[in-house]
């Protein structure tokens, strides 16, 4: 049941992108297309639940039993940017279909901050490995369904007139704000 | 060859001053959060129980209690912080309660991200002074839009019933655990 | 190679010019987050400033000797350690501001501007520039903090700073506290920053023609 709730939490209620703003700028990048959001999306998730398991290891087999959480920080940055160039590798020599699909993505996830965040959170939040790699999953999906959602409404909106100074980015921005408000109907259902 | 020793040599440097850098900074700082730390709770602490002067802690594992004495030691209540799941998220609260755990004396919300305009009422004045000598007998109940017709009862705010009765479980649930607890030691 | 800037104009191209928010749209992420209240735009400003030109400098001091290779490592080292001293430092100091931000502060690491301007300026400019550099960037960034932060919390509370600025019989927009608030202020910022970029582009255009 705690399980679920964490799942759903990050997921729906508190989505990363749309009310803690982690990983605007992949969302506002990779979003004008479906097939990539996707791609993105899945590469997130994968990412966000190998950083789950590895930093939660680092912090709690090394950092805090050695009283050095002061230097949780460039741990974890250090962990997401070997881990994302070792994940890149590994793709590469397993499939050149999986890597043409995500390999360009990999990279930019390196400064995604929601990866970072994710292992922020569950380290302020004290959560247990398998809690852990729940919220992982639940904040990667959630990640994945704002990008799609976002997406798709770009695809339409090429074709609308928008004022030529609002088309881009804030165009993009004010479309977020309103996907936020959707959103926040989700919030009764834990 | 030579080319690797570089490399090597200047991320270990750099890793080693910066672990060095933050080492220091850390032992400057780390008292001084602790402090803060015992600060707020203590803090907290008086303002839900005002006649209070001083405070220990209870050894419970699922609730962070305190019991409170007055200028002579006398014990009068217990100060608790217990949290649990609002509308959106983590509700963190603190309350005080007599001897006899039988009425509030007051509560304190400490961390809620409630949505604003609404949930975020229960942060306001007007629902906590509802827990003003709340009567906790047997338990407290939520009532909505009616008028109140016994001393164990909160009224939702409107719009905001999930929050308003969020903070009232958070209580009740606290009050169980300390109940059993006080059992145990008499 | 373009011709060498005259140093204010170092500092000076990052209040407008090249603003990281409303022209290279760097750093979205604690500008939407924290942004619910000057105050709170103002400490983050701060924080990244400090993170900023601190890491710029020492980047820069040390551009000749590091391969590069591992040159983004060492920068994210230097970067990651900065901002826990900033993380620290606020938790000890301004305990309550360090709460309403929270885990904003740490995430300053992965804060695009930071990595950006050391790539992009500081690794390949000596320590006085690279010190304006980012001492101008961190001010357009402050800056354009402070306008969603008092936009944000006068349209939200009727407050800026705390300081009520709207009259009573104004209903607060709820909406602007919350995050659908945040993108909707910027998104409506950018495009008039936009805008505003094209009339000064038009103006500069006709006045050359003038002359």
């Amino acid at each position: 049941m705690d399980l679920v709730i964490i799942f759903i939490g990050a997921a729906l209620i508190n989505n990363f992108v749309l009310s803690y703003f982690l990983g605007i700028c992949p969302f506002i990048g990779v979003s004008s297309k479906i097939t990539s959001a996707v791609s993105m999306g899945i590469a997130v998730i994968f990412v966000m639940t190998i950083t789950a398991v590895v930093s939660w290891s680092v912090n709690n087999l090394i950092l805090i039993p050695f009283g050095l959480d002061y230097l949780t920080i460039p741990s974890f940055i250090l962990i997401i940017a070997s881990l994302v160039q070792f994940v890149e590798m590994v793709i590469k020599k397993v499939s050149t279909a999986i890597y043409r699909a995500l390999g360009i993505f990999l990279p930019l996830i390196t400064t995604n901050c929601a990866i970072l965040g994710l292992a922020l959170f569950a380290s302020m939040r004290e959560y247990s490995l398998i809690q852990s790699v729940v919220f992982a999953l639940g904040a990667g999906s959630g990640f994945m369904l704002a990008l799609i959602i976002m997406a798709g409404i770009r695809e339409e909106l090429e074709l609308a007139n928008v004022p030529e100074p609002f088309k881009g980015v804030p165009i993009t921005l004010i479309v977020a704000g309103l996907l936020a408000l959707s959103f926040m109907g989700f919030a009764g259902i834990i | 060859m030579k080319k690797t020793i570089h490399i090597i040599s200047v991320l270990t440097l750099t890793a080693t001053i910066s672990a060095l850098t933050l080492a220091s900074v850390n032992n400057w700082a780390k008292p001084l959060i602790e402090e803060n730390a015992i600060k707020a709770i203590s803090e907290a602490i008086f303002q839900v129980q005002p006649s209070a002067k001083s405070y220990e802690k209870i050894p419970l594992d699922e609730l962070k209690a305190f019991e409170v004495f007055d200028e002579n030691k006398n014990s009068i209540g217990y100060a608790v912080v217990h949290q649990g799941n609002g509308f959106q998220g983590t509700i963190k609260l603190i309350f005080g309660i007599d001897k006899n755990l039988e009425r509030i004396t007051s509560i304190e919300i400490l961390e809620q991200v409630e949505t604003p305009g609404l949930g975020s009422l229960i942060t306001e004045e007007n629902y906590k002074n509802q827990f003003r000598s709340l009567s906790v007998n047997p338990v407290i109940n939520l009532i909505k839009g009616k008028s109140k017709t016994a001393d164990n009862q909160v009224k939702a705010i409107t719009g905001a019933t999930i929050s308003s009765r969020a903070v009232v479980n958070i209580v009740n649930d606290a009050i169980r655990i300390l109940r059993k607890y006080s059992k145990e030691e008499k | 190679m373009k011709k060498p800037v005259s140093l204010t104009q170092e500092y000076i191209k990052g209040l407008w010019e090249i603003n990281p928010i409303f022209k290279q749209i760097l750093g979205m992420c604690p500008t939407l987050a924290v942004t619910v209240s000057a105050i709170n735009g103002l400490a983050m400003g701060l924080a990244t400033t400090f993170v900023l030109v601190f890491s710029s400098v020492i980047i820069s001091s040390i551009r000749k000797i590091v391969p590069s290779q591992v040159r983004i490592a060492t920068y994210i080292l230097i970067i990651s350690t900065f901002v826990t001293i900033v993380d620290l430092v606020m938790k000890a100091k301004f305990p309550e501001l360090s709460k309403a931000l929270g885990p904003f502060i740490p995430l300053i690491v992965v804060n695009c501007i930071i990595l950006g301007r050391a790539e992009a300026f500081a690794s390949r400019n000596n320590v006085l520039r690279s010190f304006l550099d980012a001492l101008g960037n961190g001010s357009g960034f402050l800056i354009a903090l402070l306008v969603l932060g008092s936009i944000r919390e006068m349209l939200g509370t009727r407050t800026i700073f705390g300081v009520q600025v709207l009259p009573n019989q104004f209903t607060p927009w709820m909406v602007m506290i919350l995050p659908a608030g945040a993108f909707i202020t910027l998104g409506l910022l950018l495009g008039f920053a936009n805008a505003f970029t094209k009339w000064q582009e038009q103006k500069n255009k006709k006045s050359v023609l003038v002359r």
